[in-house]
C-alpha cells in the first residue's frame, strides 16, 4: 500500500515535542513499525512528530548503578557502543542480531518498546534485566518497569501525551548473561535470556516471542531453572512458525541452550 | 569447435544498470496525462454481487471514474489463453477472495486508494469450495456454472498424445481440465511385480516470488491500444487484448521493459486487461501497480495431491507406474490445464516405463487462480515419482543410485512414444551428482543424502522469429520478441549474433519484447530462448550475410557465389575485403541505409520433432537435521546443467543456483496457507522464501557439455530443470536422515520434528 499523506514535525526540544503530541499527532522515530502500520492502513495519523532531533532522547551513559540509554538510540549503534560492550555485553550481542539490517539501522530502542511487538528480542532481555523506562508528559515524569510497560501484544501502557525518554538498566558487577533465540521465519519463535549475578545470588530468566508478552522470573540458583517447567509456564501463540505444542517444546530446548551458553560466559 | 564469443562467460550488459538502479522497469514508465488505478477486490471467497454503489467513491477528491463489469459489458470481457473463463471484472459473482470487482481511476495513487474504501459492494454469500477435495465432493457448489470456449492454443492442441476429457463440461462440475495418458498393460504388470510401492504426496500451494509485482500502464486512444507491462509473453498478451477489444493485432502494442523476475508467474495475461479497460472507459492512460499481496492473489502455483504406485521386478527394474494427480487450480483456469498436461508427462521420470497410466484433474476452487510456475508441473509430478522410486529402492534393498542406474533411459530412447528421443546422457549426469555428494558426505548423526532426476519436454511450441539490422558503421541491432526477465537472454543473443557475424560483442545491441517493433516470439518460457530464438537468430545472421554477399558482388563486380564471408566483412575473389559498414554505405550510396536479415523458425527440419529438446533436471542434496527442533540445514547442493553447450557458462550457473534455491524454498519453507476464505500469509514477511543464510554449505554447480542439443552450437535450454527434482531429493535426504518418509512439502521444522516424534 501507499503511505497516506501526513505532516512531519521536527521538534528540537522535549517540551516542544510534548506540545505537538495529540491523538492524531504521534511520536515517530525509526518508523520501522509505525510506517508499516500506516502502509497497511491500520493507523492514519495527521502528523508524525520526529523525536530524533531531541538531545534528551539520545546517548548512552552509566551512573548511579544504572546504564541509561536514550530512547532514540538505534539498535545498530547500541550493538557496537563501547560502554554497552564493556558493561552489558549480552545486551550488545542481542542488539546485533535483532530484526534485519534495515531494522537495526533505522529502528530505535524506545520505538521498539512503545510498539510492544510481541516478538521483540529487546523487551525480553530488558525484562530479565529488571530494566525500567522514563516517561515524560506535560504533567511530569514517571518511571515504570518494562514489565509494567509491556502489558499486551502491541500494547504499551503509555498515555498518548507521554514520550518515552530513556531506558534504565541496573548494572551489576560480574553479571553473566546469555540471550539465544530460535528463529526460522522473519521474527523469532522464542527468545530466552538468562542472567546470573553469582555474588549476589541473583538469577533471572526471560522468555519472549513465544507468547503475547515476554515473561521473566527470578531464581535462587541456576539449578532451580527447570526447562520443562518453564515451557509449561509460557502461553504460546500458535502461528505459521509452529503450533502451541511445538512452541512449548522448543521453549524447553532453548531454555536448555541458553543455560548451556551461559556456562561458557565468564563474568 | 573454434567459436570465439559463445562459450565465454561474458559480463551481462545489463549488470551495472541493474545494480545501480538505473535500469528501467515497467513501474518506472509513465505516459502523458496518466491517471492511476487501484482495484476494489472481493473480501469473500464466493458470493453473488447484489449491487455496487460507486456514488461516494466518484464524489471523492481526485476520482476520475469507477469501472465495474457493467461498464465493459460490450467488450469480450474475459481472457484466458486456453479457456477464456477469466472475467476482467467479476460480473455477477466473485469466485475468490481478492478477485477484482471494480477499478477506481484517480489523479493520484493515494486518491485512488482512498476511494477504493468508498466503493460499496453488497454481496450474498454462497457456499465456497476452499480445496480440491471439497470441490470434487458430490453436490459441491460450482465455481463456474457455465462452460467457456477453448481458444485453440496451438501448443496445447499439439500435446497430441493427450486425451482430453471429453464432455467434461457437459455436466457442470468443478473439473477445469482432465488429462490421461498411458500405455501397456498396467494391471497385468502390477500383478507380475515382485515389489509394488505406493504412496501419496502433497505439493504445497506456492507463490513464484518475483521481486517485482505485476504492473502495467495502458493507453487506449483512437482505436488503438498501447500497453507497457510486466508480461513475460507480450505477444500472448497482445492476442488476449485484441480479443477483448475486437481490435486488429496490428493496433495493439504490448511492450515489456526489463522484468523484475518472472519464474512463470508473469507468463500470459495478468493486469493488462484491468489497466486497458480503465483507459478505454476514461479515455486517459492508466497506470496500475499491484502490491505484493495483490500479486499473490493474482496468480499462485497449483498445489497438488498425487497418488503414485509403481511395480518392480526383484532387481529393481520398473514394470509399471500409475499416477493420480489432483491439482487445486483456483478460481480460474489460466494456464493450469497446460501445467496439468505437462505434469502427466513429467511425473514418471526419464525411466523406461513399459506400462503407464496417469490421470490428472485440474480443479476449480474458490481460491486465488493458479497458473504457470518454473518447471511447469514437473516439481509437482517429480515429488511423487522420485520419492516413490526412493521408497522402492529402500524396500528392494538397493541404493537410490542403483535403482536409477537400472532404469534411466539412454541417449536416443523415447520416454514419450513418438516424441523426440532423449537428447542427453542422463546416466552420466547421475554419476557426476552421486560422486560429488559422496565425496563430501559427513559422518554425523541425522545426516542424509538425496538426489533426483527429471526430464521435461521443453521449449514449448517452436515458433520463433528474429531480425538483425546491420548499420552503416558495422554495428548490429538484434531484434527479438523474447523477454529479458533476469535470465540473461539479452547478453546471450548478443553473443550469438557477434559469433555468427564475426563482429565485436560491444557493437551488438539487443532490442526485445515490443510487439510493434520486435519480431514475433511465441513465448519466453519453457527454457526456450537460447535454443529457439538462438536458432532463429542464427538464420537471421545467415540471411544478413547472404544479402551482404549479394550486395558486395555488385560492388566487386563478381558473382555472388564468389564472395567469401570474413569476420564482420566480406571478401572478393581477388582478396579485396569490405567490412559490413562499407558494403552498406557503398551499395546504397550517400552514406546511409541498413541491411536486415530475417530468421524464421517453425516445426520443420531439426525442430520438427516435439519437444524441441529435453530439459534434464539432475540434482543432489545432503541435509543435516537438528533433532531437537527439526530444523533442516542443507550441507550440500550439487547440480548438473545438461545444456549441450553453455553459450554463457556463468549465466548457466546463475540459472541453476537460482532454480535450486527456489526449489529449496518450496522443499523447506514456502507454502501459502489459507485460513478460511483468505490467505494467512499473503505477504513476503510471512511467506518465507530462502535467505542468504539458508544457502547450502557446499554448492557444486557442474555443466555437462556434450553438444547434443538442437540449438546453436549444440545448446539446449536451462533455467527450469534444476528446480524440478529438488523437492524429491530433499524429501529423500530427510527420510534417510530421520528414518521416516515425509509425505509433503515444505519440510518445516515442526513437520520434521513431528515426523521424528510421531508414534
Amino acid at each position: 500500500m501507499t503511505l497516506p499523506p501526513f505532516a512531519l514535525v521536527r521538534p528540537t526540544t522535549l517540551d516542544e515535542a510534548l506540545r505537538e503530541l495529540t491523538e492524531d499527532s504521534v511520536p515517530y522515530c525509526g518508523g520501522t513499525e509505525l510506517l508499516l502500520a500506516m502502509r497497511a492502513g491500520l493507523h492514519r495519523p495527521d502528523a508524525l512528530v520526529d523525536l530524533k532531533r531531541i538531545p534528551e532522547l539520545t546517548g548512552v551513559r552509566a551512573g548511579d548503578g544504572m546504564l541509561v540509554i536514550g530512547a532514540a538510540e538505534r539498535h545498530a549503534d547500541l550493538a557496537t557502543h563501547p560502554l554497552i560492550l564493556e558493561r552489558l555485553p549480552v545486551f550488545a550481542r542481542m542488539e546485533k542480531h535483532i530484526g534485519n539490517a534495515r531494522v537495526r539501522n533505522q529502528g530505535s530502542i524506545g520505538g521498539n518498546l512503545c510498539f510492544a511487538e510481541p516478538k521483540s528480542d529487546v523487551a525480553t532481555l530488558l525484562m530479565a534485566l529488571e530494566a525500567s523506562v522514563t516517561l515524560v508528559s506535560p504533567g511530569g515524569r514517571r518511571t515504570v518497569t518494562v514489565e509494567e510497560l509491556i502489558v499486551g501484544p502491541y500494547y504499551a501502557e503509555k498515555e498518548p501525551d507521554e514520550i518515552l525518554v530513556d531506558v534504565r538498566i541496573p548494572l551489576r558487577d560480574g553479571l553473566r548473561g546469555a540471550y539465544v533465540k530460535f528463529q526460522t521465519m522473519e521474527r523469532p519463535t522464542v527468545g530466552v535470556a538468562v542472567l546470573a549475578d553469582d555474588a549476589a545470588g541473583w538469577y533471572r530468566l526471560g522468555v519472549g516471542a513465544v507468547g503475547e508478552v515476554p515473561l521473566a522470573w527470578s531464581f535462587g540458583s541456576l539449578a532451580e531453572i527447570d526447562p520443562d517447567d518453564i515451557a509449561s509456564r509460557v502461553d504460546p501463540t500458535p502461528d505459521l512458525a509452529g503450533s502451541e505444542e511445538y512452541k512449548r517444546h522448543v521453549t524447553a530446548v532453548y531454555v536448555r541452550r541458553a543455560l548451556a551458553k551461559l556456562e561458557q560466559v565468564s563474568s | 569447435m573454434g567459436e570465439n564469443v559463445v562459450g565465454q562467460s561474458v559480463r551481462r550488459p545489463d549488470l551495472v544498470e541493474k545494480v545501480t538502479g538505473a535500469a528501467e522497469y515497467c513501474v518506472d514508465v509513465t505516459m502523458p496525462g496518466m491517471a492511476h488505478a487501484k482495484v476494489v477486490r472481493s473480501d469473500r471467497a464466493h458470493a453473488r454481487i447484489t449491487g455496487i454503489d460507486v456514488a461516494e467513491a466518484l464524489a471523492a477528491p481526485g476520482v476520475v471514474a469507477v469501472v465495474t463489469a457493467a461498464d465493459i459489458a460490450s467488450l469480450h470481457a474475459r481472457f484466458g489463453h486456453i479457456i477464456t473463463d477469466h472475467w476482467i471484472l467479476a460480473p455477477d459473482k466473485v469466485r475468490y477472495y481478492g478477485e477484482p470487482v471494480a477499478v477506481v481511476v484517480a489523479e493520484t495513487v493515494a486518491a485512488a486508494a482512498d476511494a477504493v474504501e468508498l466503493v460499496r459492494v453488497s454481496y450474498e454469500d454462497l457456499p465456497a469450495v476452499m480445496d480440491a477435495e471439497a470441490a470434487l465432493a458430490d453436490g459441491a457448489p460450482l465455481v463456474h456454472e457455465q462452460a467457456y470456449e477453448a481458444t485453440g492454443d496451438e501448443s496445447f492442441k499439439n500435446l497430441s498424445h493427450v486425451d482430453e476429457g471429453d464432455g467434461a463440461q457437459q455436466v457442470p462440475s468443478n473439473v477445469a481440465h482432465e488429462v490421461t495418458i498411458g500405455w501397456g498393460e498396467v494391471d497385468a504388470a502390477f500383478a507380475d511385480s515382485a515389489v509394488v510401492v505406493e504412496n501419496t504426496v502433497h505439493f504445497p500451494m506456492l507463490y513464484a516470488y518475483a521481486m517485482e509485482p505485476y504492473n502495467a500502464v495502458a493507453s487506449y486512444a483512437e482505436g488503438a491500444l498501447s500497453v507497457v507491462s510486466t508480461a513475460q509473453h507480450p505477444y500472448m498478451v497482445r492476442d488476449d487484448l485484441a480479443r477483448v477489444f475486437d481490435l486488429p493485432l496490428s493496433r495493439v502494442r504490448v511492450t515489456s521493459p526489463y522484468l523484475g523476475g518472472g519464474y512463470g508467474s508473469k507468463s500470459y495475461t495478468k493486469v493488462e486487461p484491468l489497466a486497458s479497460v480503465a483507459s478505454w472507459v476514461t479515455g486517459r492512460p492508466v497506470k496500475l501497480t499491484l502490491t505484493v499481496e495483490e500479486a499473490i492473489y493474482t496468480t499462485r502455483v497449483d498445489s497438488a495431491k498425487i497418488w503414485v504406485k509403481s511395480g518392480f521386478a526383484a532387481d529393481g527394474t520398473i514394470l509399471a507406474r500409475e499416477f493420480d494427480v489432483v491439482m487445486d487450480s483456483g478460481a480460474y483456469a489460466d494456464n493450469s490445464p497446460l501445467v496439468m498436461a505437462k505434469t502427466v508427462n513429467r511425473c514418471f521420470g526419464p525411466y523406461r516405463v513399459p506400462n503407464l497410466r496417469v490421470r490428472g484433474l485440474s480443479v476449480y476452487t474458490n481460491t486465488s487462480p493458479a497458473s504457470s510456475y518454473r518447471g511447469f508441473g514437473a516439481p509437482q509430478g517429480a515429488l511423487a515419482g522420485e520419492t516413490n522410486l526412493d521408497r522402492a529402492a529402500e524396500q528392494l534393498g538397493i541404493s537410490g543410485a542403483d535403482i536409477r542406474r537400472r532404469n534411466l533411459v539412454r541417449k536416443g530412447e523415447e520416454i514419450l512414444p513418438g516424441k523426440r528421443g532423449i537428447d542427453a546422457d542422463i546416466p552420466a549426469d547421475l554419476e557426476m551428482v552421486v560422486e560429488s555428494l559422496e565425496r563430501d558426505r559427513k559422518d554425523v548423526p541425522y545426516y542424509g543424502i538425496g538426489f533426483g532426476c527429471t526430464a521435461s519436454d521443453a521449449g514449448a511450441y517452436p515458433i520463433s522469429t528474429a531480425q538483425v539490422r546491420i548499420q552503416i558503421d558495422g554495428s548490429v541491432l538484434v531484434l527479438s520478441g523474447s523477454t529479458e526477465m533476469g535470465q540473461g537472454s539479452r547478453s546471450l543473443l548478443a553473443q550469438v549474433a557477434a559469433e555468427e557475424l564475426g563482429v565485436d560483442l560491444a557493437v551488438v545491441k539487443v532490442v526485445q519484447s515490443d510487439t510493434s517493433v520486435t519480431p514475433y516470439e511465441r513465448t519466453t518460457g519453457a527454457s526456450r530462448t537460447s535454443t529457439l530464438v538462438g536458432l532463429a537468430l542464427q538464420r537471421a545472421c545467415a540471411d544478413a550475410r547472404s544479402r551482404m554477399r549479394d550486395m558486395a558482388a555488385e560492388l566487386f563486380e563478381c558473382a555472388p557465389g564468389e564472395v567469401r564471408d570474413r569476420p564482420g566483412a566480406v571478401a572478393a575473389p581477388d582478396g579485396r575485403e569490405l567490412d559490413f559498414g562499407s558494403v552498406v554505405r557503398q551499395w546504397f550510396g550517400g552514406s546511409a541505409g541498413e541491411v536486415t536479415g530475417v530468421g524464421l523458425l517453425r516445426r520443420d527440419g531439426a525442430t520438427q520433432k516435439m519437444p524441441p529438446f529435453w530439459e534434464v533436471g539432475m540434482v543432489g542434496v545432503a541435509v543435516e537435521i537438528d533433532p531437537e527442533t527439526g530444523v533442516v540445514a542443507v550441507d550440500q547442493l550439487v547440480t548438473v546443467a545438461d545444456v549441450g553447450f553453455a553459450i554463457n557458462p556463468r549465466a548457466v550457473e546463475g540459472q541453476d543456483l537460482g532454480a535450486a534455491t527456489q526449489g529449496l524454498g518450496m522443499a523447506l519453507h514456502e507454502e501459502l496457507v489459507y485460513d478460511g476464505p483468505q490467505l494467512a500469509n499473503a505477504n513476503v514477511v510471512d511467506y518465507r522464501v530462502p535467505r542468504t543464510t539458508d544457502l547450502p554449505r557446499k554448492i557444486d554447480l557442474m555443466i555437462a557439455e556434450r553438444r547434443d542439443g538442437v540449438g546453436p552450437y549444440g545448446a539446449k535450454g536451462a533455467g527450469e530443470g534444476t528446480l524440478n527434482p529438488i523437492g524429491g531429493a530433499v524429501a529423500a535426504a530427510v527420510a534417510r536422515a530421520v528414518g521416516r518418509w515425509p509425505d509433503r512439502l515444505p519440510l518445516t521444522p515442526e513437520r520434521v520434528w513431528r515426523l521424528m516424534n510421531r508414534d
